[in-house]
């Protein structure tokens, strides 16, 4: 059974949200450790074994990035290793770019227009990728979901932009 | 997570931090980026036509590990020919620095980041 029949959901990549952490919600009451209180140990032990399950699903589910992942593992697509360098030349030379831009922030006459600025900009891009994306997994083609994996390799690193200039936020406004 | 020594010490005085002229027949630059961290790597060595490195510069935006990797490697570099950097190898660069095991891969990009740069050379030469 995989993570979208345990939740009784279509196998889609634009899913009910709502929905998914209410069946979160109710699969979790149906494991509680307090239901099994009188059952044997065999038994309580399958429950929080089954809890635990329950929350791996839920995570990757919950989590756009990490449901495109989870899906195209399902489909077969094959998954470049994380750790292998990533060559795609004019991406990485924009990646660069954003990093000089993240990095001048700081220097600006006006630092809050400029993290408003930054923030548009990678929000911008990131879906423009993502929509992209959302369309590859819904051809649902080998080819498409070649490059949607593509395209999700490439959505890590705007992750981790975003990540950063929440960083530099937190820094530019304690100091 | 601590750093060892020397991976502070390329961290906190980075050697060979810049950019050549890309535009350059004699520069071959060498873009990298690892998706697991989102760490970027560029790495411009300026070659002679005699194949030998006399200059290299680097930029990266990323870890510690990755700074070390790549600074350590504009300084391996120089004044070797091509054939003796692409013989690099990531491991030489991980014992260098001592990196723990969760930054191998930070050596891996800074070794891919050569062999980019190499190829780029070459299809400068080609062409």
């Amino acid at each position: 059974m995989n993570y979208f029949q345990l939740f009784g959901l279509e196998e889609k990549f634009n899913l009910d949200t709502e929905r998914l952490a209410q069946v979160y919600q109710k699969l979790q009451r149906s494991v509680h450790p307090d239901r099994f209180a009188h059952a044997s140990s065999q038994e309580q032990m399958l429950a929080v074994q089954k809890s635990s399950m329950i929350n791996d699903a839920y995570q990757s589910l919950k989590n756009p990035l990490k449901r495109a992942e989870y899906m195209l593992t399902l489909r077969g697509t094959e998954m470049p290793n994380e750790q292998a360098s990533f060559k795609d030349n004019m991406f990485l030379m924009r990646q660069m770019e954003l990093r000089e831009m993240l990095a001048e922030v700081k220097f600006a006459d006006d630092i809050d227009a400029a993290i408003f600025e930054a923030t548009q900009v990678l929000e911008i891009e990131f879906e423009g990728l993502f929509k992209t994306m959302q369309t590859q997994l819904a051809d649902n083609t080998e080819e498409a979901n070649q490059l949607a994996s593509d395209n999700l390799r490439k959505l890590k690193f705007y992750q981790k932009l975003h990540l950063e200039l929440d960083r530099l936020e937190d820094f530019l406004f304690e100091t | 997570m601590a750093y060892s020594e020397k991976v502070i010490d390329h961290y906190e005085n980075p050697r060979n931090v810049g950019s050549l002229d890309k535009n350059d027949p004699q520069v071959a630059t060498g873009m990298v980026g690892a998706p697991a961290c989102g760490d970027v790597m560029k790495l411009q060595l300026k070659i002679t036509d005699e194949g030998i490195i006399e200059d290299a510069k680097f930029k990266t935006y990323g870890c510690g590990s990755a700074i070390a990797s790549s600074s350590l490697v504009t300084e391996w570099v120089k004044g070797k020919s091509i054939e003796e950097a692409a013989e690099i190898k990531n491991t030489a660069i991980a014992e260098e620095l001592a990196l723990p095991p969760v930054k191998i891969h930070c050596s891996i990009l800074a070794e891919d980041a050569i062999k980019a740069a190499l190829e780029d050379y070459q299809s400068k030469q080609d062409s």
